[in-house]
């Protein structure tokens, strides 16, 4: 029975081609998103301002003073605040964890590097992102000139991109996991729907966590979403740079899951034509 | 092969039948199965599809894999392009690769012709410029050029298939793979790809085509392999590739019983037909003769009674047309009487002048008196007839050329090459 097994395509042989494809199927997953809809492109500034209003109504008006939150900043901003970064995590992933099986022409008929499927997932969530970004300083803007609030542009904002690279590396770590897992399994894709909600909710997006010392609160500490999430509002709306100590935990998780989820993605790829 | 561009070396593939888990629930009871029972590490489950294959082709050849389906080619053809990964051997490709296995994959409905020549381009890793350059060349080869800005969902599946294959050979890859999808489009398109692909040859690309098409395979490779069970049964000169497959092919319909040794469409059973086989004027068994080869069909027949009169009928046809040629002994003016027991009947025919092909034969028996019929086989006895390119067209003809010189007397009066143009003819005659 023969042993060994090869095949002269390495990783860094195929990093060029990925490159190169990588805006093509953004691009397409961009194009297919907004065709034949009458907004276009303008869903990614609606979704966000819509999801942004509805929070607002559920914690001004609907709960009767039941919240009384001290954020220092209008709610509305805070809250928009908290649904870009959000809307780009959750965008990416649901679609990476799709994008191996809805690709299955491509998968089984063509070879070239796998990871483009994920990968343009996510770049083409950071077009949308990039727009949502936008309607935030608009928002900025109208808050401070209203007078409600006051912004003060500081050094802090320079933190931004960084914030921005660590969540696109946790991003992609997690979706090349998920869509791999769910091209064996189909199952992922209907649990990580549910669980996703339930991130949200413990992500600091549209409320500050709870500070109390709780079995709840220090599991939810754990979570690595929080300090990213932060750091945004900090940058942006406080002008104040990340807690470091946050940060630094959730950019190691980014770049192990990014390492583990990239490799295991590889050694995989090889057999996704066979099982998906 | 040290100059090889495609390499394989003692390449296996193996496909999992069963144990596929789609969802967890199908994995939870599996692993609690497999929790009670030894495990098979590659018992009845495991199928192997190439087992220690070995050819490698060097720049600028073009070989062709031919063989039943099943045997492998398809297979073959994914490890290539790197789609599949073996499970044991190494395959080496050196120069960029483009890989027909499905024309159109990739293509998204929703998108225009155009963005999907960009899109399937650079999937098949042209450059954007490069696609830019070619957009034109590539819609008129397709025929599509009114179309481009129309999405492809609202194109024919000709239009469609005419597309993709029409991005693929614009690549000007280095090694081109071509998967049994010369078959779309129209005689006139078909013809376009063979030529397409001719010159790429010509050019120094390197192609593997696998097809069943093995006229069209033949005009394009000067080598063939044949794959039987995974397994390389031959790999050589073309024609001789194509002999030694039809043959398999021959001895395969023969093997496989029940269903086609039994009297299959019509026929009582009371004659059958052990055994039918084509000889040579050299008396060599053969499945593969040229136009102008006399050629026998030795039959062995069982006869479990004795038939007063009967009519024997051995029809051929080709695998897409209706029948093309019948023999009928009744109408030969042959009367035979069988006795039980086993025969030998023969048809002898001088030659059947046609310029090529695959076909197909059947034998059918009449008992004259009562008219029931004793036998009535599948088209399950195949023939190919090649004339080696001498001829194309439908037939192939005893023909004679001369050239001589002529004094002028005897130069017969011109009425055809003076003034007469083929427009004047049908005005005469619409006139009329």
């Amino acid at each position: 029975m023969p042993v060994r097994a090869e095949r002269n395509i390495t990783f860094f042989s195929e990093l060029p081609r990925l490159w190169a494809l990588l805006p093509v199927l953004t691009w397409r997953d961009l194009r297919v998103r907004y065709k034949q809809s009458l907004l276009g492109i303008g869903w990614a500034v609606l979704l966000p301002v819509a999801m942004m209003l509805l929070f607002t109504f559920v914690f001004t008006r609907a709960i009767d003073g039941a919240l009384v939150l001290d954020l220092h900043v209008p709610y509305s901003l805070y809250a928009f605040a908290g649904i870009v970064p959000w809307t780009f995590f959750s965008t990416s992933l649901n679609n990476c964890v799709n994008s191996l099986v809805a690709n299955r022409a491509l998968v089984t008929k063509v070879y070239f590097p796998r990871e483009v499927f994920p990968l343009s997932c996510i770049a083409s969530a950071l077009v949308d992102f990039a727009i949502a970004l936008l309607v935030l300083a608009g928002l900025v803007v109208y808050f401070h000139l209203r007078g409600d609030w006051t912004f003060v542009p500081t050094r802090a904002l320079l933190f931004f991109p960084v914030i921005l690279v660590v969540q696109t590396m946790f991003i992609a770590g997690l979706g090349m996991l998920l869509a791999m897992a769910n091209l064996f399994y189909r199952d992922v894709r209907q649990v990580f729907s549910v669980l996703i909600q339930l991130w949200m909710f413990i992500s600091a997006v549209v409320v500050p966590l709870p500070q109390d010392q709780s079995p709840w609160a220090q599991m939810i500490a754990l979570n690595p979403l929080v300090p990213l999430i932060t750091a945004y509002r900090d940058a942006i709306l406080h002008g104040r740079g990340p807690d470091l100590a946050g940060f630094i935990y959730t950019s190691i998780v980014a770049l192990l899951l990014l390492i583990f989820g990239w490799i295991s993605f590889r050694r995989a790829s090889f057999r996704f034509a066979e099982c998906i | 092969m040290d100059d090889a561009v495609v390499q394989f070396s003692g390449v296996s593939k193996r496909f999992r039948i069963a144990q596929t888990h789609d969802t967890l629930r199908d994995l939870l009871t599996y692993g609690f199965r497999r929790l009670l029972q030894k495990r098979h590490a590659d018992g009845p489950s495991a199928f192997w599809a190439l087992s220690d294959v070995d050819f490698a082709v060097g720049r600028g050849e073009a070989v062709g894999i031919i063989g039943p389906n099943g045997a492998g080619k398809s297979t073959a053809l994914k490890l290539l392009a790197g789609i599949l990964r073996p499970d044991g051997g190494k395959i080496t490709v050196r120069g960029r690769l483009a890989a027909l296995i499905e024309v159109g994959a990739g293509f998204h409905g929703d998108l225009t012709g155009r963005e999907n020549v960009f899109l399937n381009g650079a999937i098949l890793g042209m450059g954007r410029r490069e696609i830019r350059g070619k957009l034109d060349a590539i819609a008129s080869f397709a025929g599509v050029e009114q179309f481009l800005d129309v999405p492809v969902k609202r194109y024919s599946s000709g239009m469609y298939a005419r597309l993709g294959f029409s991005i693929a050979v614009h690549v000007e890859p280095e090694v081109l793979l071509v998967d049994e999808v010369l078959s779309v489009g129209d005689a006139v398109f078909r013809l376009r790809c063979l030529e397409r692909m001719r010159r790429l040859v010509q050019d120094g690309v390197t192609v593997v085509f696998v097809t069943h098409d093995l006229t069209q395979m033949q005009s394009i490779c000067p080598r063939a392999i044949v794959l039987d069970q995974g397994r390389i049964a031959f790999d050589g000169e073309a024609r001789e590739a194509v002999g030694r497959y039809m043959n398999a092919m021959s001895r395969a319909f023969a093997g496989r019983s029940p269903d086609f040794a039994a009297p299959a469409g019509g026929g009582n059973g009371v004659v059958e037909l052990l055994d039918l086989r084509w000889m040579s004027e050299d008396n060599k068994e053969t499945v593969w003769i040229g136009p102008r080869e006399e050629v026998r069909a030795e039959m062995t027949l069982r006869l479990s009674r004795s038939i007063r009169s009967m009519v024997v009928e051995l029809n051929m046809r080709s695998a897409l047309d209706g029948s093309l040629l019948s023999f009928n002994s009744g109408r030969s003016g042959c009367d035979f009487a069988g006795e039980a027991g086993i025969q030998r009947l023969t048809l002898t025919i001088p030659e059947i002048p046609l310029s090529g092909g695959q076909f197909f034969w059947n034998a059918r028996i009449w008992d004259a008196e009562s008219g029931t019929t004793l036998l009535d086989t599948p088209f399950r006895y195949p023939m190919g007839i090649d004339d080696c390119g001498k001829a194309t067209g439908l037939l192939s003809l005893e023909h004679h050329w001369t050239l001589e010189a002529m004094s002028p007397e005897s130069r017969p009066p011109s009425f055809i090459g003076n003034t007469v143009h083929a427009g004047g003819v049908c005005e005469d005659l619409s006139v009329r």
